[in-house]
């Protein structure tokens, strides 16, 4: 169930438009009300505004909201701008720029949406940058990471649940064993990335549960740390992750970006609140959160965030 | 002899490796038979004649080269030696590519030969798969043909073929189409089946989405081609095959089709040669090359491929499915590219190397 809130009489874009152009006016921004308008639309709606405001004004709306806020508001008011495939196409890429750090950027696109909401991404990069995410991934990443990420982002896994095979997914659970067991030899890491890179999602499920049946721990746990420099034992255990419980996987990430010991990771924190917000999963993701935290998602951003950035998550959430 | 006029679908029975076709040894029967004739004991007709009217009777039940079966000819084979058995059998004995003699003496029969029978079987069924296969979305012709390669384990042209010469979208709604049609992904077949050298190229070619527009980089262009040529050059040496390489798996099954044709220009001009000449030791690979960079010219190979004497059943069903997957798309290309390599006009070499209404419908898809 997705968090934000649109007014049941929405204005028109016209209308909204004027209102930023108001709130843009005069000397500094006033911040609320742009929160007070773009918070509470949705995707479509604010294609709309920004259309009719680069019509009226002859100045691209986005860019006004550059200049006009700063910081981790800016950021994140910028990504929440774009319609759901541009924003992740526009986060991915900015993620293969620093990829050794940021591949779980490109991990979560991948993994946690569906396949054509996937192709929408892909579609919408080429659209953008002129080349397709696959072609960036795989010049930027080497080594095992490259070959996970790619076939991570170039599959077009089958949606449905009613071919799932359990011989399969039982030969498959042994095979994901011998690989965690014999780590680089024999091909083991080949045949991991073919089964976590190609196979349907209900059929991986099915798969991690019979790991679990046979051997008494979920794949996360088994697979090693390893110390392999490019990164490619973490993007594999989120990868399993992603697959296996998506609300589970943000929750996780959203507790260790509001965590009071480490600081905020607000680059996190943005990326998910902003790309879930208007999704249907952002109920079932501050649910998982409040399990595991002692409080709500809206009380760790309020205790871990100050300012407009605060507020502009806040509305996203609905408070 | 009616069970096995009956299809039971394109190229498909014989899971074993296709038998040798039985033409070139139809050819030699040519000579000897004539010589045989002569001491033919009938007296109605002379010798010349029974050979003209075997002949016939050979080329109208597919026996004398040539894809498709002519069916006017064998209407009228049909009609002929009306209550006239002994001339049926005396047919049968100079047929030795479709009756053995030998094969059926204990039952004093001329024997029909179980091979030929799967080769009328193929050629009869060239028209009827010409027009199914015409009739389909195109989406899922590529979709059934990728399945079939796939589960006959048949090599996998086909599936460099559709990966490479299809529009990014085409190809995507072919993984669309594999999927509404067998409820498993194109990708993860091909990762489950192929288990050869040749798996990472391939799951990487038929999983690619490539960008479609012109643009172009020069100076990247010439980074991969210079990273090709290492690839090859360390190729001998290396702990894994050059299809296995990660560069050029990456190159090929990532960058899209224009910037691809610049690396392989650039390859050209820094090289001396294509870059096709260099993968000779790897068909997979240069296949894809030649797909990535021409199709045109590509197409026009397999099509000559398919007319030659020693072609076997996977490279004769590949002219049906050029033309018919071609015929919307860059078929005049093909046409100027094979007259540009074989000198002769892609109609004339079809009526020339086809028969009867497989002939006719490969000419009305071909067009002028």
């Amino acid at each position: 169930m997705a968090t934000i809130t649109v007014p049941r009489v929405v204005p028109s874009p016209a209308e909204d438009a004027a209102a930023l152009l108001k709130a843009f006016q005069g000397w500094g921004t006033d911040e609320q009300a742009v929160i007070s308008i773009l918070a509470h639309r949705y995707a479509t709606q604010r294609k709309q505004i920004a259309l009719e405001y680069e019509h009226k004004y002859s100045e691209s709306l986005i860019q006004r909201l550059q200049s006009e806020l700063s910081g981790d508001f800016e950021r994140a008011v910028y990504h929440w701008m774009f319609d759901p495939a541009e924003r992740q196409a526009v986060m991915a890429n900015a993620a293969t720029e620093c990829i050794q750090e940021e591949y779980p950027v490109i991990v979560e696109v991948a993994c946690t949406n569906s396949s054509a909401e996937l192709v929408a991404v892909k579609k919408a990069y080429h659209a953008l940058y002129r080349r397709s995410l696959e072609e960036d991934v795989a010049a930027r990443a080497t080594g095992n990471l490259r070959s996970l990420l790619l076939a991570l982002v170039s599959t077009y896994r089958y949606d449905g649940d009613d071919n799932v095979d359990m011989e399969l997914a039982r030969s498959e659970a042994k095979i994901v064993h011998e690989a965690v067991r014999n780590g680089a030899a024999a091909g083991g890491h080949e045949e991991l990335i073919r089964v976590v890179g190609t196979r349907s999602k209900a059929q991986l499920r099915a798969t991690f549960g019979c790991f679990k049946d046979e051997h008494r721990g979920s794949v996360t746990k088994a697979l090693p740390r390893g110390d392999d420099p490019t990164g490619y034992p973490r993007a594999l255990r989120k990868a399993v992750r992603c697959v296996a419980d998506p609300s589970k996987y943000f929750a996780k990430v959203l507790r260790n970006a509001t965590r009071e010991s480490a600081g905020t990771d607000e680059d996190s924190l943005t990326r998910v609140v902003v790309m879930h917000a208007e999704k249907d999963d952002m109920g079932a993701i501050c649910a998982a959160f409040q399990k595991r935290a002692s409080c709500t998602l809206e009380q760790a951003i309020a205790k871990e965030t100050s300012g407009d950035y605060r507020s502009f998550l806040l509305a996203l959430l609905g408070s | 002899m009616q069970q096995f006029l009956t299809q039971t679908g394109s190229n498909s029975s014989a899971a074993t490796s296709p038998p040798a076709s039985p033409q070139p040894r139809l050819r030699q029967q040519q000579a000897p038979r004539k010589e045989r004739d002569p001491q033919n004991k009938e007296k109605e007709a002379p010798p010349a004649a029974m050979a003209d009217e075997h002949q016939d009777l050979t080329r109208a039940f597919a026996g004398l080269g040539g894809l498709g079966v002519d069916e006017t000819a064998l209407v009228s084979a049909l009609g002929r030696w009306r209550r006239q058995p002994e001339k049926r059998a005396q047919f049968r004995r100079g047929f030795l590519g479709f009756f053995s003699a030998s094969a059926g003496a204990v039952a004093g029969i001329e024997r029909c030969e179980d091979e030929y029978l799967l080769h009328l079987q193929a050629e009869f069924a060239r028209f009827k798969d010409a027009a199914v296969l015409w009739a389909m979305h195109p989406w899922e012709r590529d979709a059934r043909w990728a399945h079939h390669v796939l589960h006959k384990a048949h090599p996998p042209q086909v599936l460099v073929e559709v990966a490479c010469t299809r529009a990014a979208d085409d190809l995507l709604g072919a993984r669309r189409a594999y999927q509404a049609l067998y409820h498993r992904s194109l990708e993860e077949d091909v990762a489950y089946r192929v288990r050869d050298a040749n798996a990472s190229l391939l799951v990487g070619l038929v999983s690619a989405y490539r960008y479609e527009g012109a643009c172009v980089s020069e100076d990247l262009a010439t980074e991969e081609a210079k990273a090709l040529a290492a690839a090859v050059r360390s190729a001998p040496a290396a702990a894994t095959k050059l299809v296995q390489n990660e560069q050029v798996v990456r190159v090929l099954a990532t960058r899209s089709k224009p910037q691809l044709r610049a690396t392989f220009r650039i390859y050209m001009e820094l090289h001396g040669k294509p870059l096709e000449e260099d993968l000779a030791a790897e068909p997979c690979l240069r296949e894809a090359v030649k797909c990535l960079d021409s199709p045109p010219k590509y197409f026009s190979e397999v099509i000559s491929r398919a007319f030659s004497d020693d072609a076997d059943r996977q490279a004769k069903a590949a002219l049906t499915r050029v033309l018919v997957s071609r015929a919307d798309t860059d078929m005049e290309d093909i046409k100027d590219a094979y007259a540009r390599q074989y000198g002769a006009k892609l109609a004339d070499a079809v009526a020339k190397n086809t028969h009867g209404h497989y002939k006719d419908a490969l000419l009305a898809i071909i067009g002028k």
